[in-house]
């Protein structure tokens, strides 16, 4: 705690800006990367990111300031640029999208590094900063703004955070029609490549805006993995945003903390707490999460086991014959009868085994279930006979009521199976 | 030996091992090209910086065999981290790409400028695995690596028939028997190892120019997969051999970037002057048609 609470009282003006200017373009980021990633565009994301170099580059030689507004046109502009060739590329040379994109990023990316290294003397980029950026030096750079010195990133990034927000607001209708259905969306008239070209341009102004802070590589984690994230914890689209900006948000306040404790790039600690989270909610998202996954394997399994076991018994007693305790073989039918026991589903008497009122219901739905669909599967499927239990095995702890209804409509009454043994009637 | 006048004898061996290693990557790229993997390999070679730094931290010892195991390694485990986003999550391939890519780099990122920051003795020259730097290789080491990159081409020839046929129509190749994963998997494991074999011309950021870009090329002019495999390994050849002469010749110009827009300029003849799917051949039977 003492540790903690010092580290909050050292907080100087200057990282408190630092924080926040990873913070709002964070928040960028991820609004952008949410629809990328729905989108299916995230190498997009990532080409873009390299790819704004060589425009930066081009626009600082000819007398831009980093953060200015000529950069910001260098960069959409190479942006819009490597977009255009990749679809070139596919139209023309019948080149793969991902095939298109490695070849257009590293050439556009490589000659961005060869024009910053030949200018070197003449401009204020450094090849570190361009892989990973310094916010530790953001605050250094300031205007002054209604008096107060304000980091110019900072303003770059909310500004940028800003119009790209209003943006999406006020066409989040059309994004989100395209992100899901793009067919659709072109058939009823949307202006989908307009809808896109929009997308895109607010990809390359999050990252020019982040270009300073993180650096080149590293933006793709801010676009990428915040959506990815969220997208394992949110359905619905805007929750989905919401949720990848507060990620975000919260990967740059840490990251930046946990970089500034270890005496490391804050980029690449940025960077690392995004993957964190990610691992984190792909543990233990309440649907998809591994933890989850395998709950839900679990308990479909023990179910497995348990229906099994009860037609087990109910089968005997149609055979007549007596369901001994030798009926279960395995530990795991043995832990089923057990627990089909506590909860009144079966008793034992004098080393026998017999369904109660309760438990003779539901084994008879499972075994309704079973010769119902081999005697549908023997009128619609030319099987021999041996061949309709397999799938009757599966299928018998999955059928409900209402499909059980339809199937027996349609095999004419459902007196008794292929195997001509008779159907349960529904309990 | 006698070498050209001019060129020393370092320079010169480096020169002939890189053109081996261009060959051999570009004609395993060929592969994760045609088998529309282009990007894994992006993946991977950005995680091989976390993977040269981890090496450099654990073993205190900065030669280059050392260096390029660990960097295999990350590799490796980042091609495993995608397998495992895809198997375990519905997190979809680009997205899980661009995040192994750019999480593994960030991983990277802040060991390396932790270490610079602690100032450990030796930490110095790690960042040249960033954009490659050819100048700093000595004759043994290029040595070595043309003998892996050889190696790979090797098991490539040997393997080509199956290869071939995983890539091409996997669906076929596991009705009649192929254990289409596990050739998968090899040769997804030998673009890794062209990636790590490249990372000291090319650079963490770059290398995988040297698996995309001349299979992509070498496929404007060939239908055939052994046609493409040689043409893709002479262009990669170029691409490596250019980038490492105008490097030697051009104070600070980093390795990587050069070799790249070399490479881009063998696609960009290729795209224009491919005989049936280039620009000009199309334009041609699109007025003769």
């Amino acid at each position: 705690m003492n540790a903690a609470a010092g580290m909050w009282g050292e907080l100087s003006t200057m990282h408190a800006w630092a924080i926040a200017t990873a913070a709002v373009v964070a928040a960028g980021c991820a609004l952008v990367g949410t629809l990328l990633v729905v989108r299916r565009m995230s190498l997009l994301g990532d080409a873009i990111s390299h790819a704004v170099l060589p425009g930066i580059a081009v626009a600082v030689l000819a007398g831009g300031r980093p953060g200015g507004l000529l950069v910001l046109v260098g960069a959409v502009a190479a942006a819009l640029v490597t977009v255009l060739l990749v679809q070139v590329l596919r139209r023309e040379g019948g080149l793969a999208d991902d095939a298109g994109t490695g070849v257009v990023f590293t050439t556009l990316f490589a000659l961005g590094v060869v024009i910053v290294t030949a200018a070197a003397s003449r401009i204020d980029l450094d090849p570190g900063c361009i892989l990973y950026g310094i916010l530790e030096l953001v605050p250094f750079d300031t205007v002054r703004v209604a008096g107060l010195e304000v980091p110019r990133a900072f303003l770059t990034g909310a500004t940028v955070l800003v119009i790209v927000a209003a943006g999406l607001a006020a066409t989040w209708k059309e994004q989100l029609f395209t992100a899901f259905d793009i067919d659709a969306a072109r058939a009823v008239g949307l202006p989908v490549a307009v809808v896109t070209a929009g997308l895109l341009a607010a990809t390359a102004l999050v990252t020019v805006a982040s270009f300073e802070a993180v650096g080149a590589i590293l933006v793709v984690a801010m676009l990428v993995v915040p959506a990815a994230t969220a997208e394992l914890l949110a359905r619905r689209l805007h929750t989905m945003a919401f949720v990848a900006m507060l990620l975000g948000v919260v990967a740059a306040v840490l990251g930046y903390l946990a970089a500034w404790r270890l005496n490391t790039s804050a980029a690449g600690m940025i960077a690392v707490v995004l993957g964190l989270q990610y691992a984190i909610a792909a543990v233990v998202a309440p649907d998809d999460g591994a933890i989850a996954r395998l709950v839900a394997r679990l308990a479909l399994g023990w179910r497995v086991i348990c229906e099994d076991t009860l037609a087990l018994l109910w089968r005997a007693d149609e055979a007549d014959a007596v369901a001994s305790t030798r009926a279960f073989r395995s530990p795991s039918e043995w832990t089923a009868a057990l627990w089909l026991a506590a909860r009144g589903r079966i008793v034992r008497d004098a080393g026998r085994w017999s369904l109660t009122a309760v438990g003779r219901a539901e084994a008879e739905t499972v075994v309704r279930s079973h010769r119902l669909w081999e005697a549908w599967l023997g009128r619609h499927a030319d099987l021999p006979l041996d061949h309709l239990h397999p799938p009757a095995e599966w299928i018998e702890h999955h059928l409900g009521a209402e499909l059980r209804r339809r199937i027996e409509a349609d095999v004419g009454g459902g007196e008794s199976d292929p195997h001509g043994r008779s159907i349960p009637r529904e309990p | 030996m006698t070498a050209a006048p001019g060129i020393p004898y370092n320079t010169a061996v480096v020169a002939g091992a890189v053109a081996v290693v261009g060959f051999a990557a570009g004609v395993v790229g060929c592969f994760g090209v045609l088998r529309r993997r282009a990007l894994a390999g992006d993946a991977a070679s950005h995680a091989t910086l976390a993977g040269v730094v981890a090496a450099f931290l654990l073993t205190g010892r900065r030669d280059l065999p050392t260096l390029l195991a660990g960097a295999f390694v990350a590799a490796v485990a980042s091609l495993g981290c995608l397998v495992l986003i895809r198997r375990c999550t519905r997190t979809r391939d680009d997205a899980a790409t661009a995040l192994v890519l750019s999480v593994s780099f960030g991983i990277g990122i802040a060991m390396l400028s932790g270490l610079s920051a602690r100032g450990i003795p030796g930490a110095g020259g790690l960042e040249q695995f960033l954009l490659g730097h050819t100048a700093a290789l000595t004759a043994t080491d290029a040595v070595t690596l043309a003998a892996v990159s050889l190696a790979v081409v090797l098991v490539v020839w040997a393997g080509l028939k199956e290869a071939t046929l995983v890539s091409f129509d996997p669906a076929f190749a596991a009705a009649t028997g192929w254990p289409v994963a596990i050739i998968d998997y090899a040769l997804v494991t030998l673009v890794a190892a062209m990636v790590v074999v490249g990372l000291p011309a090319a650079g963490a950021v770059l290398v995988t120019a040297l698996v995309v870009i001349p299979p992509v090329a070498a496929r404007q002019w060939t239908d055939r997969v052994p046609t493409m495999l040689l043409l893709a390994g002479t262009i990669g050849l170029v691409a490596a051999v250019g980038g490492v002469a105008a490097s030697a010749a051009v104070p600070r110009l980093a390795t990587g970037p050069t070799i790249v827009l070399v490479a881009a300029a063998l696609f960009a003849v290729s795209f224009f002057c491919g005989p049936e799917r280039g620009w000009f051949a199309r334009r041609r039977a699109r007025a003769g048609g």
